[in-house]
């Protein structure tokens, strides 16, 4: 018997039941016969002899063993550069509208837009923003859109116009403020690293910590440091476009878009599609909501209809809206990611069988 | 045929067991009267062409061509979905795919009350999960007598049933079980369990991403609950829902006898439960704790539920006898092999070199190689003009490194050899593979020696073995697996890893012809009456009429026309026995062993109408 329990001494202690050892003992040619030598019945009855032999104190926590903890491999050179990709086209877009006229302006702009399109598409899938699901690019486009256009629009519309389309340049009647949008695509590669430092810490915070509790506990400052840092990097991106580009820093509006935009990105890619996906759509409804309301004002009898939004350009600008719209949509998602993000439950690993 | 694949889950309302006539399906076949329709429920199987048991199920299938079967399969990956089916036979009505290895969300997000019922339920399950399981020792020692710890594993077992049904429920009311079980709820709920008192010494031990593995673990071996499979259409019209294996593939029929009340019958050639075991090496205590907790408490579920268990071999029926199955319940039924390849090789016994010993099989450490050669070192000195013909192909780079070493091994310990001094010499070891010109197949293999040799260390059902006894050749094997079942008295068996006995054995048939031929025939008669197809199909029949003679069908009775009839089946054939016949009533209380003298519908007038032919199978059951 000793020799026995010497030989399957490490199928014996790592076993949680006796029928466990029983497998194991079959799977190595240990038959009824050879149990009955050992005065059992069946194979069974000896492996419950072994196991309640066996000196398992469970109490000490053993596990020496511990596995190496899969880390989230670095950035590597090909994710930094799609990473730097969207920006770096986008500045080029830009001293391109800088530099050219009329028509080759025009041609200019819609080689930017799609260059700058389908450079994020390609970052957005991959690394560490990467969604499983479907996302809602549509309504962040139109948020996009509305930064780059929409400022100039609503401040025409409240004085009667617009006469006539914008030529791109920021003199004109409607002027394109292309600073903000050029921030926010620099800013996906800051985003990106502070999605990844956020994904691995929480997967290093998963390891270490002993209860659900503990985690949620351990999360919230990380989560809440990423996206500051974001924050901060983003606020940095906006004053340096703005210098450059010699534009009015537009801080405000281009901060609420960034976060709304990172913190809608975090709850996707962490499988919380349904929250975001509504704000981004509350924020673009509501943008939409303000840009019709001068037109509907026009309208006879509608007049009341353009009163709030008046009133809100008047107190703090055309860029009111915007940061009103997606400032509370951006602090209702950090509220939400603070009590999602933060669970365990959101950082499980996804496996999927080939 | 209805191949829609239940990718789609929806929310599912009830509905009526009357659905209009143009949806109705009505049984095609019939069996001595009785129209049968079967479900066959398979994990990564049958209809798919790289599933494992698809060759058993086939045969199966194509055997019984007078049921009339619907497939129910799970696949495991997108590969063996990917690789297509096998060609279906007629008798196949419909087949519903489900995978296994895709995680589907349905959005659904549950409300107040979902939630709470869910956590409920789930939390039940876990409590259970991290308990000590019945059968370890320190639960058996609470100095409680027999009788104690059986109405608590009793009640353990009616726990476990009444979570799994719940979260069965809760799938089928309101739909969402897939994101709910990854939820944190779920994962709060593992944490409570694992952390309260009296919980198994390894679950305590379990961490954060120990809990999330086993939740999702959890999730992915749920997932058949959030099939829409268990309406009246599906798995509710059919009369018996089979299991061709235990475990994953068991579950739909679970669901199916506690929604429709569909009879179930499981096959086990390996216990899903102990293959649990063995592919679990690597993960930390906690998840393999739960996780075998799990799969115990899902197949003494399933024992329990099942109308009949059929195992196929004595191995697997103890395994499944431990895990709780009820002995009356087990019929063994053996793997069903091909007899007709081997045929002539058995009416040829004249072919094969008295001096030659052939050893087939596929070359791995576990076949122990090394002894058999030693164990021909000792048959070439009693018997110098003796050769080992090794037929076999090496299986992964493990097997083709020991093939490498035995061939080695054989170079070293027989010389080359030649008849005369002018004649090219030949080693008395050969390793040979099929399929070339000199042995095309496995049965040439069996019938070029008077012995097979059988050396194997671990084994489960030795099918070789069989196939050599089809061929009627002697053999000896070791002692392992199901050797001694599969060989009975027709063959000599040694004990595994003892070349000396082995060597013996050999020589002592080897001189002996005749008994070497009374050997070989008992072998093959006894391999044709337990491990021919026909025996097995045979045996599931038998198996399907017992238990459809069982069962009484509570469905609504058709008229030509496709309408249903009221009132067809008689108040009283829903009595079990027939209350004013006290002479029947003793026959039905014999219980399914005893003899009885013909089931009802064989005895009744032919069948003339749908709505005769489907009452008649009520009669039998209240005979």
């Amino acid at each position: 018997m000793k020799g026995l329990l010497h030989r399957h001494r490490d199928l014996c202690e790592r076993a949680v039941d006796p029928l466990e050892i029983a497998a194991g003992l079959e799977a190595h040619g240990v038959t009824d016969r050879t149990a009955a030598r050992f005065r059992h019945r069946d194979v069974f009855s000896l492996a419950e002899e072994m196991y309640a032999r066996v000196p398992r104190d469970g109490d000490t926590p053993a596990r020496p063993e511990e596995a190496p903890v899969s880390r989230p491999r670095g950035p590597r050179a090909a994710g930094v550069i799609l990473a730097l990709l969207p920006g770096a086209l986008c500045a080029a877009a830009v001293v391109c509208l800088r530099l050219t006229e009329g028509r080759p302006r025009l041609i200019a702009a819609a080689v930017g837009v799609l260059a700058v399109a389908l450079a994020l598409g390609a970052a957005l899938r991959r690394g560490p923003l990467r969604a499983a699901t479907r996302s809602t690019s549509t309504w962040a486009c139109w948020l996009v859109g509305y930064a780059l256009l929409g400022d100039g629009l609503l401040d025409n519309a409240l004085t009667g116009g617009p006469d006539g389309l914008p030529d791109g340049t920021a003199d004109d009647p409607w002027p394109v403020t292309v600073g903000p949008v050029l921030a926010l695509a620099l800013s996906y590669a800051p985003a990106a690293g502070c999605a990844h430092l956020f994904t691995a810490g929480a997967r290093r915070k998963l390891a270490s910590s002993r209860g659900l509790a503990e985690f949620s506990a351990s999360v919230r400052p990380l989560l809440l440091g990423t996206f500051a840092l974001y924050v901060g990097a983003l606020a940095a991106l906006l004053a340096l476009t703005g210098a450059v580009l010699g534009e009015p820093a537009a801080h405000p509006q281009g901060l609420t878009l960034g976060a709304l935009l990172l913190l809608a990105r975090l709850l996707t890619v962490h499988g919380h599609l349904h929250a975001s996906r509504l704000v981004l759509t509350a924020a673009a409804a509501a943008e939409a909501v303000a840009l019709a309301a001068p037109f509907a004002g026009r309208l006879p009898g509608c007049g009341f209809l353009s009163v709030p939004v008046e009133t809100l350009v008047a107190a703090c600008g055309p860029a009111g809206v915007p940061t009103a719209a997606c400032g509370i949509g951006a602090l209702a998602l950090l509220v939400h990611a603070a009590r999602r993000l933060t669970r365990a439950s959101a950082h499980a690993p996804t496996e999927r069988t080939r | 045929m209805d191949n829609r694949p239940s990718r789609h889950l929806l929310v599912r309302i009830r509905s009526s067991r009357c659905e209009p006539p143009g949806q109705r399906r009505l049984p095609k076949r019939e069996i001595g009267g009785a129209r049968v329709r079967i479900g066959l429920l398979t994990e990564g199987g049958y209809p798919y062409v790289s599933g494992e048991a698809g060759l058993w199920c086939d045969r199966l299938v194509r055997g019984l061509d007078r049921h009339e079967f619907d497939v129910y399969a799970l696949s495991r990956s997108e590969q063996e979905e990917a690789g297509g089916w096998v060609a279906l036979p007629p008798q196949v009505g419909r087949v519903r795919t489900a995978p296994l290895w895709e995680s589907v969300d349905d959005g659904i997000v549950h409300g107040r009350r979902a939630r709470r019922r869910f956590s409920e339920c789930y939390g039940e399950l876990a409590t259970l999960l991290c308990a000590t399981t019945p059968g370890s020792p320190s639960a058996a020692a609470g100095g409680k007598a027999e009788e104690g710890a059986g109405g608590q594993s009793a009640l353990e077992a009616d726990r476990f049933a009444s979570a799994l049904y719940g979260l069965a429920e809760l799938a089928r009311d309101e739909g969402g079980l897939p994101a709910a079980l990854r939820s944190e709820t779920a994962v709060r709920a593992l944490e409570r369990a694992c952390r309260a008192p009296g919980a198994h010494s390894s679950a305590r031990q379990a961490r954060v991403p120990d809990l999330l593995t086993v939740a999702a673990r959890l999730e992915r071996a749920l997932r058949p609950l959030s099939l829409d499979w268990y309406e009246d259409d599906d798995l509710g019209s059919v009369d018996l829902c089979h299991a061709a294996s235990g475990g994953t593939a068991a579950l739909p029929g679970l669901l199916a006898r506690h929604f429709c009340d569909v009879p179930l019958l499981v096959t086990e050639y390996g216990v899903r439960l102990r293959t649990h075991y063995l592919t679990e090496p690597d993960s930390s205590p906690a998840i393999r704790s739960l996780l075998a907790s799990f799969h115990g408490r899902l197949a003494a579920e399933t024992y329990r539920r099942a109308a009949v268990i059929t195992p196929g071999n004595t191995h697997a029926r103890r395994w499944q006898e431990r895990c709780g199955a009820d002995r009356a319940k087990l019929r063994t039924v053996h793997p069903g092999m091909d007899a007709t390849p081997f045929a002539q090789a058995a009416e040829s016994p004249e072919c094969a070199d008295p001096q030659t010993l052939v050893w087939v099989g596929r070359v791995e450490p576990a076949k122990d190689l090394v002894s058999l050669l030693h164990a021909f070192a000792e048959i070439r000195r009693a018997e110098p003009g003796a050769r080992l013909r090794i037929v076999g192909t090496p299986s992964g780079p493990e097997g083709a490194a020991y093939l490498a070493h035995c061939k080695a091994l054989a170079a070293q310990l027989f010389p080359d050899e030649a008849d005369g001094p002018h004649a090219v010499g030949r080693n008395p070891v050969a390793f040979e593979e099929t399929g070339g010109p000199e042995l095309p197949t496995r049965a040439d293999a069996y019938a070029s020696g008077a012995l097979v040799v059988l050396s194997s260390v671990v084994e489960g059902f030795p099918s070789g073995l069989v196939e050599a006894m089809f061929c009627g050749r002697a053999t000896v094997s070791t002692d392992v697996g199901a050797v001694v079942e599969a060989i009975g008295g027709t063959g000599l068996v040694v004990p595994p890893r003892n070349p000396r006995a082995l060597a013996e054995a050999c020589v002592a048939l080897l001189r002996d012809p005749e008994r070497r031929d009374r050997l070989g025939a008992a072998a093959r008669a006894r391999a044709l009456e337990l491990f021919t197809v026909e025996q097995n199909i045979a045996a599931f029949h038998s198996i399907y009429l017992e238990i459809l003679s069982r069962t009484p069908v509570r469905r609504v009775v058709l008229d030509e026309t496709g309408e249903p009839l009221p009132f067809a089946v008689p108040a009283e054939a829903h009595v079990p026995g027939r209350w004013s016949d006290p002479a029947a009533r003793g026959t039905a209380r014999g219980g399914p062993g005893s003899p009885r003298s013909a089931p009802g519908w064989a005895t009744d007038d032919p069948v003339r109408a749908t709505a005769r032919a489907t009452v008649p199978a009520t009669e039998g059951a209240a005979l």
